[in-house]
């Protein structure tokens, strides 16, 4: 059959086919992997190209009028490549290359490992005569290398340790976590805006290709860096940080343990944020292990970010809050007064007050600060309306300000109670200190600052954030950040009575009196954090200009004492710094 | 009365074997070529070799019947597949071939390898269709160049060209004849030659007029091949004006390697180099300087042959030739037993598949083949090749299984 035979042809010729791909491959391999394979581990040992990665500047971050408060600046770290490292170098070049015993210990470690050609970075930012030491000593200090790195500059004024935050080496989970786009050794974000904006400050490495033999020695430029990719620097940071009043913010703080937090109450934008006490991002950037280790464990500790994660009772500032929520409930009108006779006895346990008041009604409770007056109030209205406006004025949440480094302090409620006392094992009488904001409940200075923004802007303000937006680093466009509005609803005429009692504070016969302004008028509320460790902690918020807010500002300093002597001339000293062409100004008059 | 049969009669050990041999062999070198670094790859890998097995078994216990039954649906999935990738799929290395499913991505280009295949072997195992009839044949080459148009447009040349390889061997399978092969083919070469110039287009029109001549066939019909030959080359030409000057480029470069020494032709250098390197015993698991200081980029992908070659030198390199050519033998071997011819050609259709992908990727790993960017069979890493070189196995053992029922 003609089929079968041209079947039987087809066969043999697709048969043949394959005897000739499968024997032209196994030839070729017998030319190239017996026959020239002399040549080809030479090629392989001593010509290849290796791409270098070259690493790019950081964004730099800028205040909100374009100042600049973190750059960059050059600096060298110091390479050893394990594989080519003489260990007698450690002595003979001793007191040049100053290694740790740690140092020594991970380079003698290296050289076992196959990884031994890769570079490790033993030492970061070395002072020049280093530099000039190892290329002058270059051909005996084999394995040795200065490697050009851009580096953070700080010399700019502005401590901000806590809102810059710092960068470190990047750890093992990281660099799992961002699948490629960094390699071990490089720096990443590791607080503050550095890590909430790693992204857009990072960059883009840069590529330079090498010529390279097998020990990885560097042979010439590939092609004259022709194929080179330069690195692109990362996108700027606009914060809304004024850099003068930070400056005084910081300078408030020194030598005091505080926080001072500073809002734009419209806006939600933090104008100044610091606490103390505090740490240097440039000594840091250079620091030992053992010195990293003596600031970490500081028993004082300065990496806490007490602005954001320590909570404090807020003291009498609850109570513009408390009064709000008495209105709301209708358990009080602006004209209900009551008679303070110095304290309350609730039960067999006496609460007091700081003066005898005599007649108090709404705005003299704010003004003078009369416990008594709360005390009355919070057995009138109960414990759910307090607990309604603390958690509509966002205590006991976090705010989700654009670092990661926040607490949300803590709100007790009936489950807490239940919890802590038993169901039905506590009572109001419990629950009192409440009414003066001490007790349980604890918040933080960012709280307290969100809080006082709500108050001077009618219940309208934006998440706080330090960031008001990026730089493209190609287009050099602008482009703003987002970020969530909180909005609470607050009856007007009830707010006007707390405002005015806040006004009076510190511009009528109330509690902070000593920093009345000729010039800017201020609305303020003292209070006293009772701290069962040692010293009150001293509060202060306030607003101003009070007819039409600019700033709200939070003050806490620990072991201070009365919020009115020791907190309350700090937050005037922000204000007069931030509202500071207002001086200028023809002065007001002030009612 | 039923007739036992020994397990070997159902089920071709070699075959098996030697694509399970295949599969372990890529999963060590893809383990070699990731290591340290912040990669899954291997684990991926690992993953799919267990979810193709699983599809092994799936169809290999489907009745041999039901795929020619499948042939023409498939076909049709096979298009709209290719359709919808140029309308919405992803990016890839320049071509549009990515088309995904949530976190499930697919090349369907290499699906449908399956898909036409199918086709061409359905049409040309009906009993009143005739290679000889020049109508017939010219339905045979649309089921066959469609697919290849719109692969074309993605624009992916290494998979284009690996098909039309495909529909050749098929139709040859079918018995097609001298004068057939010479009608198919003449166009295409008429427009290579045209590359190298007008001289080169020219001495090629001499020699198709002395081949017309030589074939005695009737004046007409060699007219109209002298035709279509010529609109061919303008066709072509307005073809490419119609591309985007990077695709026009990318063509360029695929015809021409050298004139981009740095891309694609520099991997290549380092590919061999690789291999060469490696010696009769190579340099060892994980030893290997070129692979482990990833000279190579994407080293798992088209060039996991040369981490063979480097770390286990010549013995390793010839061990997955010698694996290869079982595979490729037994192929044959089933494709020249089936009695069916839909069988027949679907296996030949396989068997092209692999010996293409086989031959143009270890020899672009070895310096023997221009750098056409299509992966070694059950070794490379992706997970849709893998599945669908693993399906064509099965799909040939099921064929293999049932063949005595024919009979």
């Amino acid at each position: 059959m003609s089929n079968e035979e041209g079947k039987a042809l087809r066969y043999s010729i697709y048969f043949s086919t394959i005897l000739i791909i499968v024997t032209a491959l196994t030839l070729q391999l017998i030319r190239i992997q017996i026959l020239n394979s002399g040549k080809f581990k030479i090629k392989a040992n001593e010509n290849s190209v290796k791409a270098l990665p070259v690493a790019a500047p950081r964004g730099v971050i800028f205040d909100r009028n374009f100042n600049l408060l973190v750059g960059n600046k050059p600096s060298y770290n110091l390479v050893v490549i394990p594989a080519y490292f003489d260990t007698s170098s450690f002595t003979r070049f001793g007191k040049l290359l100053e290694f740790s015993k740690e140092t020594k210990l991970e380079i003698v470690r290296a050289k076992r490992k196959y990884s031994k050609f890769k570079p490790i970075i033993v030492r970061r930012d070395i002072p020049f005569d280093v530099v000039s030491g190892v290329n002058e000593y270059g051909d005996e200090l084999t394995g040795v290398k200065v490697e050009f790195v851009p580096k953070r500059d700080y010399a700019y004024g502005v401590n901000g340790a806590h809102i810059f935050g710092y960068l470190q080496e990047i750890t093992a989970d990281e660099l799992k976590n961002t699948k490629g786009e960094y390699v071990g050794g490089d720096e990443i974000g590791a607080s503050g805006i550095e890590k909430y904006y790693e992204k857009y400050l990072r960059g883009k490495k840069g590529k330079k290709l090498v010529v390279v033999n097998s020990r990885q020695q560097y042979i010439r430029d590939f092609r004259n860096g022709a194929m080179d990719v330069p690195p692109e620097k990362g996108d700027d940071i606009v914060l809304s940080i004024d850099k003068k009043t930070q400056i005084a913010a910081e300078n408030a703080l020194k030598g005091k343990k505080g926080a001072i937090v500073a809002i734009d109450p419209k806006t939600g934008e933090i104008i100044a944020m610091a606490s103390a006490p505090t740490f240097s991002l440039s000594k840091l950037s250079v620091a030992s292990p053992s010195e990293w280790r003596a600031i970490v464990f500081n028993k004082d500790k300065p990496l806490f970010n007490r602005a954001t994660m320590s909570a404090y009772p807020p003291g009498s500032t609850i109570k513009p809050l408390e009064a709000l929520a008495g209105l709301s409930a209708k358990s009080v009108t602006p004209r209900t007064t009551i008679i303070c006779k110095g304290g309350l006895q609730y039960g067999d346990r006496f609460f007091g007050c700081d003066h005898v008041h005599g007649k108090v009604n709404m705005v003299k409770s704010i003004e003078e600060s009369c416990n008594t007056y709360y005390y009355l109030l919070f057995l009138k209205m109960g414990f759910a309306p307090w607990l309604d406006f603390t958690r509509r004025f966002g205590f006991g949440r976090k705010t989700h300000i654009d670092i990661y480094e926040e607490k949300k302090g803590l709100l007790p409620d009936s489950a807490y109670y239940n919890k802590r006392y038993g169901r039905h094992r506590w009572n109001k009488g419990l629950l009192l200190s409440l009414s003066i904001g001490q007790g349980e409940v604890s918040v933080t200075p960012l709280q307290l600052a969100k809080y006082t923004a709500l108050l001077a802007s009618g219940g309208k303000t934006v998440v706080p954030h330090l960031a008001k937006g990026f730089i493209d680093n190609k287009t050099n466009a602008f482009h703003p950040f987002s970020f969530d509005s909180v909005k609470i609803n607050l009856n007007k005429n009830d707010l006007a009575i707390v405002k005015k009692g806040m006004f009076e504070v510190v511009n009528g016969e109330g509690t902070a009196t000593n920093i009345k302004d000729a010039y800017i008028p201020i609305a303020g509320k003292t209070g006293t954090a009772q701290n069962p460790h040692g010293e009150n902690h001293a509060i202060f918020i306030a607003y101003a200009p009070a007819d039409n807010p600019k700033i709200a500002v939070a003050v806490v300093i620990e072991n201070a004492g009365y919020g009115s002597t020791h907190a309350a001339p700090v937050a005037h000293k922000i204000i007069r710094t931030y509202l500071r062409n207002m001086l200028h100004k023809k002065a007001r008059r002030v009612k | 009365m039923k007739i036992k049969y020994k397990v070997s009669d159902r089920f071709d050990y070699w075959l098996f074997g030697s694509m399970l041999a295949l599969i372990i062999i890529g999963l060590v070198a893809i383990f070699s070529a990731t290591e340290n670094m912040a990669s899954t790859n291997y684990f991926k890998q690992l993953t799919f070799a267990a979810v193709s097995l699983l599809f092994f078994f799936v169809i290999y216990f489907i009745r041999a019947q039901y795929f020619k039954l499948l042939s023409i649906p498939i076909y049709i999935i096979t298009l709209l597949a290719l359709v919808f990738v140029l309308l919405s799929g992803h990016t890839v290395y320049g071509a549009r071939s990515w088309l995904s499913f949530g976190p499930i991505g697919f090349q369907p280009s290499e699906i449908g390898k399956i898909g036409t295949i199918f086709m061409l072997a359905y049409w040309l195992s009906q009993s009143n269709v005739k290679l000889d009839n020049l109508r017939d044949l010219a339905i045979a080459l649309f089921f066959g160049l469609f697919p290849v148009l719109l692969i074309l447009a993605e624009p992916d040349m290494g998979t284009a060209i690996v098909y039309v390889v495909i529909l050749l061997s098929v139709l040859f399978w079918a018995g097609i004849d001298l004068f057939g092969l010479f009608v198919i083919l003449s166009p295409a070469v008429i427009v290579f030659l045209s590359f190298f110039g007008t001289v080169a287009a020219l001495v090629g029109f001499l020699a198709l007029v002395v081949l017309l001549f030589l074939f005695k066939k009737d004046l007409f019909l060699s007219l109209t091949i002298f035709i279509i030959n010529l609109a061919s080359i303008f066709l072509f030409d307005l073809g490419v004006k119609l591309l985007k000057p990077h695709q026009q480029k990318r063509i360029m470069t695929f015809l021409n390697p050298l004139s981009d020494p740095y891309g694609s032709g520099y991997n290549a250098i380092q590919a061999q180099t690789a291999v060469g390197s490696g010696g009769i015993l190579g340099k060892g698991f994980l030893h290997g300087s070129q692979t482990q200081l990833r000279f190579i980029p994407e080293q798992w992908t088209d060039f996991i042959f040369s981490v063979i070659g480097e770390e286990f030198g010549f013995i390793g390199s010839f061990i997955v030739i010698l694996l290869f050519s079982i595979l490729f033998f037994r192929l044959l071997r089933i494709a020249l037993k089936q009695k069916d011819s839909f069988a027949g050609l679907v296996t030949i259709g396989f068997l092209t598949t692999l010996l293409v992908h086989f031959f143009i990727n270890i020899g672009m790993n070895i310096g023997l083949a221009p750098v056409i960017g299509i992966p070694l069979p059950f070794m490379s890493y992706g997970g849709t090749a893998l599945i669908v070189n693993v399906s064509m196995i099965a799909i040939v053992m099921s064929f293999y299984r049932d063949k005595k029922e024919h009979t």
